[in-house]
């Protein structure tokens, strides 16, 4: 029995393109965030983006066992994507589902190119996506987190993946949507790039657009994912301008 | 399976772990009843309608509750339902695998259940909307983030503050049997605070609040829960073998612990 | 453009960082005259990218990344702390803190002659010092302990840095650890892979000496590295 039923909203965007947060459509939520929160884990990244709270740690490369799944010539790598009992408005019942599985199949295909695996034969890159609080666009977040979490695990890589999503409500091509507009939208597109390059790694598209609408989404897309690129690299640099800061400070007393 | 730590300590470490215990000291320079501090982190990490988020030293986990409606238990028709799960996951230890609650995630969250079940923390009466027909359900969900050490203390810590901020919509039930979810909340009642305090034996002696290199160089290991009253609710003895007097003292020290702990927690809830 | 404009264009090379700069994976260092050094490589419009998350070194023409993190990947010749993690009939099993563990063959037959066979009397759970002879890069890794200095290390503590670090641990010409040993009064020794085995008087240069390694790891980038753990081991144990 739900103790919480959700209402689609009378209008999801206004004739102006006014959202259902009072965002414009080439607006992005909030978006905080930060590496090294785990103690334990080789890599770590927590990201903050509207309402979704994204946990990922990376373990690795690290020897692989089974071993017979290691891979003579490169490493293999694994991903978990798994969404938190109290991630949902309704408990979710622990466990993987075949959203989650999927899910973590098409992080995986995201991130890997962006891997040297060839540096690390025979040994194993595990990476673990937790969605502590779901709120639309936990995909695109866990990419941006993992790939932090990589970086920040001493990997070797051909540079940071950025991802965001986008999408169509009526006649609008929005960026990031919110939690109404993935429920109701008319159509929505995760995108994931390879920086500096800017290849695409990762693309899903559910709901019709039209070529020209497509192109458009597609561009905002790239837009979105630099941005996002920006506050990757800030996140990784930030710990160490932050002693580097200090120290000097210290040094001045 | 993985190499780790837990499986390859190495002969230095419990030496020298063990020495310093036989000279009353500890490896992170702790006294043997002294506990590491406790922070809660602020901000909002779930959907939960009750969560927090602790740091017992670097042990990092993160317990949400959850709250739903349904009949009650055939056998307790005037009391609400209190699901407690652990989970822990694959990013708080290079030990820990993906996959369902193992027997040690289990045990754990079966030791914080029973503290808060003995103490009857929550008042299950209490979540009855109905009596025998409708009652609040308590999903306690506990996340283990970043293992080092004393998993059960830190989270029935967090658990004890998520429940005690668990808010959840009020709900009647009507005569012709439709039930109405309201706007207004409905707090729990945090009428108890059943604490745990694990404590290890090392080279004969006692250690409160273990870290994770402690707990695996450990001979024995206790859990027990002190309620407000300052009674032993409820004790599990985990590995090893301890004396009358060693557990006899364990409780007198914990018993001791309580005021301090419970103070911190009533402050932040 | 004609083509000598071009040639000489490449010849002179842009630089898009400064030394010792926090780069992240994949950003551009350099263009043209530049040689990829280590942890950088090559994309295909010839531009310079960092593999990892470091700090730009440039020496001369060659730039290459120092790492900020990483796991340890061995190398022949380093020297690494073990712990003997199992013994299968004539092998030894050292976990050496990296993807890929170590293996020490027990001498037999004629072998057993040349080498100082007590060195071989090792159990679950010891701790070692040993020597990387040879790395295939994946799977096969071959220690040695036959060696003076090398073998079963007794008694003191194992602490650990990120395996990235323990240059900065050592510093030039040791001076580093010239400094941790003298300040801490502590035996002291480095594996490449990132242990440190020490042995101190008492748990209080032993936490001095823990807090000086943290320190080291967390300021690495910043200059004068030397002096502050200097004074802070000085400070810490003053009493």
């Amino acid at each position: 029995m739900p103790l919480y039923v959700e209402k689609k909203p009378d209008v999801l965007i206004t004739e102006d393109g006014v959202r259902t947060d009072g965002r414009l459509p080439h607006e992005i939520r909030p978006i905080r965030m930060t590496v090294g929160i785990l103690d334990k884990a080789d890599g770590s990244a927590f990201i903050e983006w509207g309402g979704n709270r994204i946990l990922t740690a990376v373990f690795g490369p690290r020897e692989v066992h089974p071993k017979h799944l290691a891979l003579p010539d490169k490493a293999l790598i694994r991903t978990r994507y798994n969404m938190a009992p109290f991630s949902t408005p309704e408990r979710k019942r622990p466990g993987p589902d075949r959203r989650s599985v999927e899910l973590s199949k098409v992080i995986r295909e995201a991130i890997k190119p962006a891997i040297f695996v060839e540096n690390y034969p025979g040994s194993v890159i595990d990476i673990f996506v937790e969605v502590l609080r779901s709120d639309a666009g936990t995909r695109v977040a866990g990419v941006n987190a993992a790939s932090l979490a990589l970086a920040n695990a001493g990997i070797a890589m051909r540079g940071l993946v950025a991802a965001c999503a986008v999408g169509r409500v009526e006649n609008f091509i929005i960026c990031d949507p919110n939690h109404d507009e993935d429920m109701w939208g008319d159509a929505d597109m995760p995108m994931a790039m390879l920086m500096e390059s800017e290849k695409i790694t990762l693309l899903q598209t559910d709901g019709p657009m039209t070529d020209e609408q497509f192109k458009e989404a597609l561009e905002m897309g790239r837009r979105c994912i630099r941005f996002l690129y920006e506050m990757q690299k800030e996140a990784l640099k930030r710990p160490y301008l932050i002693v580097e800061r200090s120290v000097f400070e210290q040094g001045e007393v | 399976m993985m190499f780790n730590s837990e499986m390859l300590t190495h002969k230095l470490l419990r030496e020298y772990i063990e020495d310093l215990v036989a000279n009353d000291q500890r490896i992170d320079s702790r006294g043997f009843d002294e506990m590491r501090p406790i922070e809660v982190l602020n901000g909002t990490f779930t959907k939960a309608e009750g969560e927090a988020w602790i740091k017992l030293g670097k042990t990092q986990v993160l317990v949400g509750v959850k709250a739903d409606i349904g009949e009650p238990f055939p056998d307790t028709p005037d009391k609400g339902v209190l699901v407690s799960n652990t989970e822990l996951l694959p990013v708080a230890s290079p030990t820990f695998e993906p996959g369902p609650p193992n027997e040690n995630a289990i045990e754990i969250a079966r030791v914080v259940d029973r503290a808060i079940r003995s103490a009857d923390a929550i008042g299950l009466s209490s979540l009855v909307i109905e009596e025998g027909k409708l009652v609040y359900m308590l999903f306690l969900d506990m996340y283990v983030l970043d293992h080092d050490g004393n998993l059960e203390d830190a989270l029935t810590i967090a658990s004890l503050i998520a429940l005690g901020r668990t808010e959840v919509p009020k709900v009647i039930l009507k005569e012709d049997g439709e039930i109405e979810v309201k706007e207004e909340k409905w707090k729990v009642d945090l009428r108890d605070m059943p604490i745990n305090f694990t404590f290890v034996k090392i080279n004969g002696k006692l250690l409160l609040d273990p870290i994770l290199e402690e707990e695996n160089v450990a001979e024995a290991s206790i859990t027990l829960a002190i309620d407000k009253d300052r009674r032993v609710c409820s004790i599990q003895k985990k590995h090893g073998h301890f004396t009358m007097e060693e557990i006899i003292n364990a409780a007198g020290i914990a018993r001791d612990k309580w005021p301090e702990v419970a103070e911190m927690i009533k402050e932040v809830i | 453009m004609g083509r000598w404009e071009a040639k000489l264009r490449l010849s002179e090379g842009t630089l898009l960082v400064k030394n010792r700069e926090v780069v992240v994976p994949g950003q551009a260092l350099a263009k043209g005259k530049f040689k990829p050094g280590k942890d950088v490589y090559v994309d295909n419009s010839g531009v310079l990218r960092a593999k990892k998350l470091g700090l730009a070194d440039i020496k001369d023409n060659t730039i290459s990344v120092v790492p900020l993190s990483g796991v340890y990947i061995p190398k022949e010749g380093d020297i690494v702390i073990g712990i003997i993690s199992k013994i299968s009939g004539s092998t030894i099993i050292v976990d050496i803190r990296s993807p890929y563990q170590g293996a020490i063959p027990i001498p037999r037959g004629r072998a057993v002659e040349r080498v100082d066979m007590s060195k071989y009397d090792l159990h679950l759970g010891d701790v070692i010092l040993a020597k990387v002879k040879t790395f295939d890069g994946s799977s096969s890794l071959l220690l040695t302990i036959d060696m003076e200095g090398l073998g079963k290390l007794e008694g003191g503590f194992i602490l650990e840095v990120e395996p990235a670090k323990v240059p900065r641990v050592i510093g030039k010409r040791q001076s580093m650890l010239s400094i941790l040993r003298e300040k801490t009064k502590s035996e002291i020794i480095v594996g490449n892979n990132g242990r440190i085995w020490v042995r101190s008087p008492s748990l209080k240069e032993l936490l001095a000496l823990k807090k000086a390694l943290r320190k080291i790891e967390t300021e690495s980038h910043v200059s004068g590295l030397s002096d502050r753990i200097s004074s802070f081991l000085s400070e810490e144990l003053s009493d």
